[in-house]
């Protein structure tokens, strides 16, 4: 493949920031019941203490698909062939996510796929804190060479 | 803290899982994901799946589905944080469509980090349809943090 300065038609080389929250622990408890991973510590405060937490937080695999879902509405569900994320730090009650995305490069092969990497981060704002990194991640989009094909959007507000 | 490095290469008993509608549309909701693609099958077929398709990080689901009995790891979940994770998409999956989950543990790894010893524990797990087609792969890291 060859490196190019080019974006298939139509996606947004820096996606606009989009903002989710604030959490609240029956967000971590409707995670919980959807993926089926209900370790204590992320909706019995007393577990969540006594593990030495101030209270309990959100699994990382919520984060994650929020941010697959930002990923999936930039990208191109379709065109996603590859997503990964690094847990950073915890998101706590009443924390708000702002997700943000970048393209980090764009190869387009001898048949005329391009491939666009992206860097993907999510960071965590408490109310009157600072933001904090509480994810890093990134993803791997194809796009076929015809331009019909392609059906990548801005990421919406109005996902809340 | 016992080593568990000889768990690398354990592969856990297969298990099969049907991909439900429903479950589609719950997970979207509790990942905030309001794209009508998976709610509604008209949106779905028009840009080009033969049904729902599953959300991006939809594989966690499968804990549901799991064997239950084969905890070998024996994590101590006050001291388990979540890692990270990996998917590469091979092929669509949507609603209606049959997975058999194969999972082993990739690595072992004893580390000691700013906050102590602690060990990461990799798990690779493949999904394949029911054509026998592998539709995706998903890599896990969970780390256990050392006893305090």
């Amino acid at each position: 493949m060859t490196e190019s300065d080019t974006v298939p038609f139509g996606l947004v080389v820096d996606a606009p920031d989009h903002r989710v929250g604030p959490l609240t622990r029956t967000d971590f408890v409707r995670y919980a019941g959807a993926g089926g991973d209900f370790n204590p510590i992320h909706h019995d405060e007393t577990f969540a203490r006594a593990a030495g937490y101030p209270s309990v937080f959100g699994h990382g695999l919520l984060t994650a698909g929020i941010l697959g879902g930002y990923a999936a509405s930039w990208l191109g569900r379709r065109n996603l062939r590859r997503f990964t994320v690094r847990y950073m730090g915890q998101v706590w009650p009443g924390d708000t996510l702002v997700l943000s995305g970048e393209v980090l490069r764009t190869r387009t092969g001898p048949d005329g796929v391009t491939e666009v990497e992206v860097g993907l981060a999510v960071h965590s704002e408490a109310e009157a804190g600072e933001p904090r990194l509480v994810l890093r991640g990134g993803a791997t989009a194809v796009y076929p060479s015809s331009d019909e094909a392609v059906h990548p959007s801005q990421p919406e507000g109005g996902r809340s | 803290m016992a080593d568990r490095r000889d768990l690398i290469g354990h592969a856990y008993t297969p298990y099969t899982f049907p991909v439900e509608h429903g479950k589609v549309r719950e997970f979207a909701l509790a990942v905030k994901d309001d794209d009508p693609v998976y709610r509604d099958v008209g949106v779905a077929r028009s840009v080009g799946y033969r049904h729902l398709p599953m959300p991006p990080t939809f594989s966690a689901v499968t804990s549901h589905w799991a064997v239950r009995d084969e905890d070998v790891l024996r994590l101590d979940l006050r001291r388990v944080l979540a890692g990270g994770a990996e998917w590469e998409y091979l092929g669509d999956v949507v609603a209606g469509d049959v997975l058999t989950v194969r999972a082993h543990i990739a690595d072992v790894q004893e580390k000691t980090g700013s906050r102590g010893p602690m060990t990461l524990l990799i798990t690779e797990y493949d999904f394949v349809n029911q054509h026998e087609e592998t539709v995706m792969r998903v890599r896990s890291t969970v780390i256990e943090m050392g006893e305090q």
